[in-house]
């Protein structure tokens, strides 16, 4: 029983920390929350669903390619349509918020306008899904999306710190307009950090797709990945994945925790969210956030 | 009618909530995903007073605003404690919504998800209205009262705002209360109007309206806002058949609004006798839309398609036409006989007001108010240093700006702090100020620790400053600017202020006004006390700070670089005004400044800083022959100069 608990808590910290990571990437160098991360992650669901199920039947692998692919693609064209103009004019970050709440709020109705609220189901992965333990079941989905989501974060680290690209990405989240000065394009640095952001969230979607279902309204759970980002410290890789990752594996133990007669799965995301109050009055940088000093 | 008349309510109850959004979100600047859930709370708390206890309509409606006051504050204070950042804010709110709408689907005495069916309808057009106009006016009075200023302030600049003395987060509290309340008002008339309750009615989308009204609208403006709602709800009842596409415009207007024309439709202007003409023409176009849709489904199966659109387009454009020319004859009319009217209306209230003043002006609260200020201006202890700056240091990381530095300023002298670029100088303002924690070493004001105090009480406590690059709050007037830094001499109550209570706040308000106006009579610019600030010139932008910074009514001033960009003529005016004020006001100030020529002639001692230390320190005259001063500020030449 405690096993299961913290292999699901696992799974569902790793798909939340490959969420919370696209929402620190684009934080640290923009410096502001981009509340359009859980449409992208839904459309990287969509995309795997159309060429799984609707278009070609192609497995799952190829499959997971083309929607992170197709997410980064998204993701990329919203920070050009919605994101760029503001951030050329240097507009303050309410405004990239609101259109980042405008990206969400389109992206999202136009699912339900098209393809309509229908929960689908992507395909399994393994047809046999579920291995004894001794007492506990455990799913080889869980297993394989917690590995997978490690394996990408760590592909993810190494691009950081050992590329170019990343070196000028770390750089920016320090001194995004020092970085311009000394001629790193702005640019193209920020197309890079959104396509990776939005292709580690169209895997996140893609697992999702899998061990739940499709559907428009799914980005709502990219909340919670925030939470976890807000737990480790807005801005900090390191801080996202272990704030994903703790605030899954809590989650799972409150959802099988019963209290009296209550069962206090119905009050699980309530529960993350008193969370988040709770850290912002206790720590409001997160545990491996940094406070940045307003230049005067 | 039945029909218009349900258009009518719904615009007012959704009007109520936009205006409260557009406190919080287009004056103060914070930003909210879900706002929707105050509704639900002022909608459930109203209804279960009606439905179970009996109660009537208005005494339950408070309750559901007071109820969604409480709640916000709740939210509010761990989340908006972050400073200058409402994105916690933001997501808090939304995961308060998700469990408000958790609660109440687990909530077994309001049916839990299936909702409360059968709430009277207590609520219609004309209670709806009422409430909506008493909504406006108590907005408006609170946006131009005292308290208001302080809000549009943050909203327009936060740094800005905390150095001349106004707090942060109760400041910003208090906005997300006024609109927490009004979102509350809003959802008890909700569901007293369409007689059911239910967690779903709340939802994302409900929140999207009201920000998609403040956003469209225009930010600063209650007027945008209020036009930008109606039209949303008027607009999709014309296209009934594209129901599900009209989140979506919603979104993409956000985003194009938000890109494109940020200032919305009446952004930062409320209505007058100017853009009169563009209401009505947007008015004309939506009355224009309504009556060519009805036309076309009625007459569109008997004459066949083309011909119906052809005549509904054409009633359309004569409709947009006729209305908008209406606005321009209202607006003709109007500028011959409001003058009159206006004067009229305010030489009786003129009458009245003076009528009760002598029993209801509460003199005795503001003669208090003014031995306040009085007495902390006096404060200045002859002899003494009005600063003492001991052992002060400050890193960055591994970066060391300011690095074990001492000195004083007496009273009454202008004290230059100069150095080359780089070496600490704002730095030390910074640490003065209290914006940056000290890494070492303490600061005293009059004998008084204030290192470690926060950037309000330091301001409060009588220093002010200006800052390098300009802060003006730069959609306020001139005058606004100034009125503004004077919020510490406002004496009435925040409910006076909501209901502008003439006996409270008119007295107050005319006496901030001359204050205001001499401040900028003092450094010259009253002749444009009704521009813009943004609008000005660079030069008397720099003016316009300085004037601010007096309004605190400052023991010590602190400019930073008050010339720099000036052209001689221009740092030769300013040079003047700093005389001028030093001398009036037997001000303390310290000056960095570049420009050594204003260096030299204004400042009675000088402080040399480079890397963060200081080298030299003396009258100007002892400074310009100082050998370490000429090596920092021009390399090692320092044998020739010396020998010069």
């Amino acid at each position: 029983m405690i096993l299961q608990t913290i292999i699901t808590g696992l799974s569902i910290g790793g798909i939340y920390a490959l969420m919370a990571v696209g929402y620190s990437l684009v934080f640290s160098v923009l410096n502001f929350s981009n509340f359009a991360h859980g449409a992208v992650i839904t459309l990287g669901a969509y995309v795997a669903w159309a060429v799984m199920t609707q278009f070609f039947q192609v497995p799952f692998f190829p499959a997971l390619v083309i929607s992170m692919l197709g997410a980064g693609i998204i993701a990329f064209l919203v920070e050009r349509i919605a994101y760029s103009t503001l951030r050329h004019r240097r507009a303050p970050s309410l405004y990239l918020m609101i259109s980042a709440m405008g990206v969400a709020i389109a992206l999202q109705n136009v699912l339900y306008a098209t393809i309509g609220a229908n929960l689908y189901a992507l395909p399994p992965v393994f047809t046999q899904d579920s291995i004894q333990l001794g007492s506990a079941v455990i799913s080889r989905m869980d297993i394989f999306a917690f590995v997978f989501s490690i394996i990408a974060i760590a592909l993810l680290t190494l691009v950081l710190n050992y590329t170019k690209v990343g070196t000028a990405i770390r750089a920016a989240s320090h001194d995004s307009e020092m970085v311009s000065v000394l001629g790193v394009n702005l640019d193209v640095l920020v197309a890079v950090l959104f396509l990776l952001a939005g292709s580690l969230g169209g895997m996140a979607g893609v697992f999702m797709g899998v061990k739940y279902m499709v559907y428009p309204s799914m980005g709502w759970i990219t909340n919670k990945a925030y939470i976890g980002a807000v737990i480790g410290g807005l801005g900090s890789l390191p801080g996202a994945i272990v704030g994903g990752i703790l605030l899954g594996l809590l989650e799972s133990i409150v959802s099988v925790t019963v209290i009296g007669n209550v069962h206090l799965s119905t009050y699980r995301d309530v529960f993350s969210f008193g969370i988040l109050a709770l850290l912002l009055i206790v720590r409001p940088t997160g545990l491996f956030g940094r406070y940045v000093e307003e230049k005067l | 009618m039945e029909y218009a008349q349900a258009i009518f309510t719904n615009s007012a109850i959704y009007i109520i909530a936009t205006m409260g959004l557009a406190i919080f979100t287009g004056y103060t600047g914070l930003f909210s995903l879900g706002h929707a859930a105050f509704m639900a709370i002022g909608g459930y708390a109203a209804a279960i007073l009606t439905y179970f206890l009996g109660w009537p309509l208005l005494p339950a409606l408070l309750i559901s605003v007071i109820a969604a006051v409480l709640v916000s504050i709740l939210i509010g204070y761990p989340t908006l404690r972050v400073k200058l950042r409402s994105d916690y804010f933001a997501i808090a709110t939304l995961g308060f919504g998700e469990a408000v709408k958790v609660l109440f689907e687990n909530f077994s005495l309001t049916q839990g998800a299936r909702g409360l069916p059968g709430i009277e309808k207590l609520a219609g057009p004309m209670n709806t209205a009422l409430l909506m106009v008493l909504t406006i006016w108590l907005c408006r009075n609170f946006l131009r009262s005292n308290y208001g200023r302080k809000i549009i302030a943050i909203g327009q600049d936060p740094v800005a705002a905390e150095m001349i003395g106004i707090k942060l987060l109760p400041n910003q509290m208090l906005s997300l209360a006024i609109s927490a309340g009004f979102a509350g008002l809003s959802g008890g008339l909700l569901a007293h109007y369409i007689t059911f309750i239910q967690p779903a009615i709340f939802s994302m989308d409900l929140s999207s309206l009201i920000t998609a009204g403040v956003v469209c609208g225009g930010m600063g403006s209650l007027t945008g806002p209020f036009v930008a709602v109606a039209l949303f709800i008027v607009i999709p009842e014309l296209f009934r058949g594209l129901a599900l596409w009209r989140l979506v415009l919603y979104g993409v207007l956000l985003v194009v609004i938000i890109n494109f024309r940020p200032k919305g439709l009446f952004g930062h202007e409320e209505l007058n006798l100017d853009n009169l003409p563009k209401l009505f023409w947007i008015a004309g176009l939506t009355v224009g839309l309504t009556v060519a849709a009805s036309f076309y489904n009625e007459y569109a199966s008997f004459w066949g398609r083309l011909p119906a659109i052809a005549v509904a387009a054409a009633l359309a454009l004569a409709t947009t036409f006729g209305v908008s020319l209406l606005g321009r004859g209202l607006n003709w009319v109007f500028r011959r006989t409001l003058p009159g009217v206006g004067s009229s209306f305010r030489r009786t209230y003129d009458t009245i007001y003076e009528r009760f003043k002598p029993q209801l002006v509460p003199v005795k609260r503001q003669q208090q108010r003014m031995e306040m200020v009085s007495r902390r201006a006096a404060v200045t202890v002859h002899g003494q240093p009005v600063l003492n700056v001991k052992n002060l240091g400050k890193r960055f990381g591994g970066v060391v700006a300011v690095d074990g530095l001492d000195f004083c300023v007496y009273p009454g002298e202008i004290h230059g702090l100069i150095g080359p670029n780089g070496s600490g100088k704002t730095t030390v303002f910074n640490l003065i100020s209290g914006v940056y924690p000290l890494s070492s070493g303490e600061i005293q004001f009059n004998g008084d620790l204030i290192s470690g105090k926060p950037p309000t009480a330091i301001v409060l406590g009588g220093i002010s400053r200006t800052f390098q690059n300009i802060r003006l709050f730069g959609n306020m007037t001139v005058l606004e600017n100034v009125q503004t830094a004077l919020h510490t001499t406002s004496d009435y109550s925040l409910t006076e202020a909501f209901v502008h209570w003439p006996w409270g706040v008119k007295p107050t308000e005319e006496r901030l006004y001359r204050e205001a106006f001499t401040l900028l009579e003092e450094v010259g610019l009253a002749d444009l006390a009704n521009r813009v600030a943004n609008t000005l010139p660079y030069g008397l932008q720099r003016k316009l700070e300085i004037a601010r910074a007096l309004a605190l009514n400052p023991g010590l001033l602190l400019l930073d670089e008050p010339a720099a960009g000036m052209n001689p003529k221009e740092s030769q005016d300013l040079v003047d005004l700093i005389r001028k004020v030093h001398e009036t006001r037997k001000l303390t100030i310290i000056l960095i400044e570049h420009h050594m020529d204003v260096v030299m002639s204004i400042c009675d001692r000088l402080t040399v800083l480079n890397f963060g230390s200081k080298i030299a320190e003396g009258t100007p005259d002892d400074i310009q022959n100082n050998p370490m001063v000429l090596e920092a500020y021009l390399g090692d030449k320092v044998d020739y100069a010396a020998a010069s």
